[in-house]
């Protein structure tokens, strides 16, 4: 007899897991880990070589050609080899972690992972080396590392200086120079909308105030036919994300602007029918009414808009969910600007007149939230409210010569603004791997205090890494890092070489700096994580993942 | 001793004083007025303008070589008013709708080369021009309060393009021309800067005073990154002006108007004394105009609520 709930079978590639062991785990590992950083070690410094990728599904269109470390990793989505596909995403998803966290230092990261992690299952495997041990003593060193970084950083002012971070960050000069312009009008918090231009060059355009998605409800609100603009001046305004159909639910607002003499009045709303519209019209003698939509289509997204718009303007946001009507509108609760205006897109306003101290606190929130939120997408929404705020906003233009040049120039331009802004936030540290070379100081003395093996190949691996980049950037330019290395041994702290001027340098004279964000989140990410592959020992493979088996 | 209008008004107030040579200009609440004969007389300047109504002036900038190309800007409430021509005639610059009120004026010092101009406004925040106040437009990036009550231009301001703004929540610095802001970090606050005054010599000692509305006046020897109180027990109300001597630091004198009174210190701001009391005890001294200092000697205007402009010697 059949029992009642009979099992499913278990499949038998689940049953039998492929399981690998030492030394095939580290060794395979190693392999994919190869694959990856030798993919984007070209593309370190300022004389950099693209990498070209073939693209899926598309064997008649030109391969993509890239020189971000941080895009080269995610576009290799597998490897050949199962052990050496599990090094391979192990660094992929570090790297791509880092290029989301700080916009950059994805080459350096993975030069500095290869070294710890090759020099380390050298030392496991030659000397018997314990990976456990060893990453006690990484993770020993990374503190004292960003400290070292902390005490190099300076701040950069001025639009040549930016543009010089820039120029460090993309190669690419006009690029540089626009994104150092806007920077030093925007500021670290400041909207930069980056958008496809329509010439082949690139374009920047400042907009005063502060605008947001949600354009007019009706064209009869237009009163600039030329521009399909609305604008009005002295404005008072309704900040709701309220759904107004009636025409009565209108009736308390229209009745206490124009019992208040208010002559121009902003209705914010999430829908205003055109019924409720039609008595603006009747009434458009006494009072002008530009009706514009609600920004954002999330709910918490647009809460939080409409609470930044209100304390800009002195309003008192009207929200839905907390049960808010028209009906108990009173004059306190109306907002206002010097000048408001919208089109079909987009609904602006200037100079909001509301409590400055109540912004300037609201604002220093903001930013403590920002600096200690983990989470991206949380710090995207905290940067964007902030740029709201900021008093203007900057949109830069890119052109090129096809879509293809445009999208990988906004790529670029989006990254080194990521950067940027992690630079003008926590400074910059001399460039081109000085800064790293130079925190060789803080290791040294705990190499020569070190008695136990496993202790002094960890502090010799740190070494090594910190020289890895400087190196790297030195190969790529043509150079023997040997020779250059042999130059730089005498000279002062901040100093390195300078692949494009082909001579050592002071490398914050010379105008080559790094983010210092960057280069820290890239010492982090590469030894903390390395040491952690390191102590890998066992991979188990499964030849379908558990998830599919639901579908099977 | 002289009165703008040609009876004592005691609504009349003079926000500002300025001129060289024999031709000076006082801005008031009863409008703009012009002197030529270094401020015994004097008349409205916006006589040509026809304008139906008396519109308060409250802020004045004249050219570094105001004595041989005669230009001289005026805030007003309602727009900013430039002559070629020393005060003479008047035209109306060029601000973006609805008329700005302005509240404070600082030219370049190397205005015969750059043309700029920088005027603060009660609720539009700063504008500028850079065309010789033709055209004015509006550079707020940054700047989070657009009630501006006054401004400091660096006298190296060719070179370091360095600008302060005091506003009701603090102030705000400005290093590439007055094109974005940055906040001042302050002891105090939030508080409301009335007046800034900046060293001659800011590029060597990056001088800069505050003076604000309640907590005193404040100093800072680093280019506003720290401040500290001068004159505690002295300045109890707001304080209105500061002045510092053209030969600053060298000579370390500067006036402080606190209240309608006002203080002198000859030692940097370690000391204060009472400075024209026989003035002050009669009306209060709303504006001081000291262009050669404080040394003995040095002549020196004052205006007083009522519309009295006074010239005297320190």
């Amino acid at each position: 007899m059949m029992p009642r709930n009979p099992r499913p079978p278990i499949p038998t590639d689940f049953q039998r897991p492929n399981v690998v062991f030492q030394p095939k785990t580290r060794l395979g590992m190693q392999r994919g880990i190869n694959l990856i950083v030798d993919a984007i070690r070209p593309t370190l410094g300022p004389l950099p070589r693209v990498v070209a990728l073939k693209r899926i599904g598309a064997n008649d269109q030109l391969p993509e050609l890239l020189d971000s470390g941080g895009l080269i990793a995610r576009r290799i989505i597998q490897v050949k080899g199962r052990d050496e596909d599990v090094g391979a995403m192990f660094i992929r998803h570090v790297l791509w972690k880092l290029q989301e966290k700080a916009g950059d230092g994805t080459a350096t990261a993975a030069v500095m992972f290869q070294t710890v992690y090759n020099q380390g299952v050298r030392h496991i495997i030659n000397s018997g080396g314990n990976a456990m041990r060893m990453r006690g003593f990484f993770d020993r060193c990374v503190p004292l590392l960003l400290a070292e970084l902390d005490c190099m950083r300076t701040h950069l002012q001025g639009k040549e200086q930016l543009a010089q971070l820039a120029e460090t960050i993309t190669h690419n000069r006009p690029l540089a120079e626009k994104l150092g312009e806007i920077f030093d009008i925007i500021g670290e918090y400041g909207r930069l909308e980056i958008r496809s231009g329509r010439s082949r060059e690139l374009e920047r355009e400042y907009v005063e105030g502060i605008y947001w998605d949600g354009g007019w409800f009706s064209r009869d609100m237009v009163n600039n036919p030329v521009m399909q603009r609305s604008e009005m001046e002295d404005a008072h305004l309704f900040v709701s994300d309220l759904e107004i159909n009636e025409p009565a639910d209108l009736l308390p607002l229209l009745e206490l602007a124009i019992g208040n003499q208010i002559k121009n009045l902003v209705i914010v709303a999430t829908v205003l029918s055109d019924r409720a519209m039609s008595i603006l019209h009747t009434n458009r003698e006494k009072i002008t009414v530009l009706g514009v939509k609600a920004p954002e289509a999330m709910a918490t997204k647009r809460q939080a808009a409409l609470q930044d718009l209100a304390i800009l303007t002195g309003a008192q946001p009207f929200f839905k969910a907390a049960g808010d009507t028209l009906a108990g509108v009173k004059l306190a609760h109306l907002g206002r600007a010097r000048r408001a205006w919208a089109t079909r897109e987009f609904f602006g306003v200037v100079a909001g007149r509301g409590d400055p101290r109540r912004l300037r606190q609201h604002i220093a929130e903001l930013r403590r939230s920002f600096a200690s939120a983990a989470d991206k997408d949380t710090r995207e929404l905290l940067l964007s409210r902030l740029g709201h705020l900021m008093g203007g906003s900057a949109t830069l233009w890119v052109g090129g010569f096809s879509p293809v040049d445009i999208e990988q120039t906004k790529e670029l331009a989006s990254n080194a603004a990521e950067a940027m802004r992690g630079a003008m936030r926590e400074g910059v540290v001399p460039g081109g791997g000085a800064a790293l070379l130079d925190c060789r100081r803080v290791i040294r003395p705990l190499l020569d205090e070190a008695k136990d093996p496993d202790e002094k190949a960890a502090y010799r691996i740190v070494l090594k890494a910190l020289e890895a980049p400087a190196r790297t950037i030195w190969r790529n330019a043509g150079l023997e890092d040997i020779e250059v290395m042999a130059d730089l041994r005498n000279a002062p702290a901040g100093w390195g070489y300078d692949v494009l001027r082909r001579r050592l340098a002071n490398m914050a004279e010379a105008g080559i700096w790094d983010a210092a964000s960057v280069v820290k989140a890239a010492v982090h990410s590469a030894i903390a994580s390395a040491g952690l592959a390191l102590t890998t020992d066992v991979l188990v493979h499964r030849k379908r993942p558990p998830e599919s088996l639901d579908t099977a | 001793m002289a009165y703008l209008t040609s009876q004592p008004d005691p609504n009349l107030f003079i926000y500002a004083i300025a001129g060289q040579g024999e031709t000076f200009f006082a801005a008031s609440t009863a409008g703009l007025y012009r002197s030529e004969d270094g401020g015994a007389t004097w008349a409205l300047a916006t006589e040509s303008l026809n304008l139906t109504e008396v519109v308060p002036s409250t802020a004045l900038a004249l050219s570094p070589d105001f004595a041989h190309e005669g230009a001289v800007f005026a805030g007003m409430a309602g727009g900013m008013l430039r002559s070629a021509d020393g005060g003479r005639t008047w035209l109306l610059g060029k601000a973006p709708p609805p008329p700005p009120t302005i509240t404070a004026l600082v030219i370049s010092p190397a205005f015969i080369e750059d043309g700029v101009l920088l005027a603060g406004t009660m609720e539009d925040g700063i504008l500028r021009s850079s065309d010789r106040g033709l055209r004015w437009l509006p550079w707020n990036f940054g700047l989070l309060d657009l009630s501006i009550y006054s401004l400091a231009i660096s006298p190296d301001f060719a070179a370091d393009e360095t600008l302060f703004a005091g506003a009701e929540t603090g102030i705000f610095r400005s290093t590439n021309g007055g094109r974005a802001w940055r906040e001042v970090d302050l002891p105090i606050g939030f508080e409301t800067v009335l007046s800034l005054a900046i060293s001659p010599a800011y590029r060597l000692d990056r001088t800069l005073f505050a003076g604000t509305e309640s907590q005193g006046l404040l100093v800072s020897a680093d280019g506003g990154a720290s401040w500290k109180h001068v004159g505690r027990e002295v300045f109890d109300g707001p304080v209105n002006g500061v002045l510092l001597s053209p030969e600053y630091p060298a000579r370390p004198e500067m006036a402080v108007l606190c209240s309608g009174a006002a203080w002198i210190s000859r030692d940097g701001g370690q000391g204060w004394q009472p400075f024209l009391s026989e003035l002050s005890a009669e009306n209060e001294i709303t504006a001081l105009y000291a262009p050669r200092g404080f040394a003995p000697g040095s002549p020196l205007w004052a205006g007083l609520v009522g519309g009295e402009v006074t010239r005297l010697t320190v």
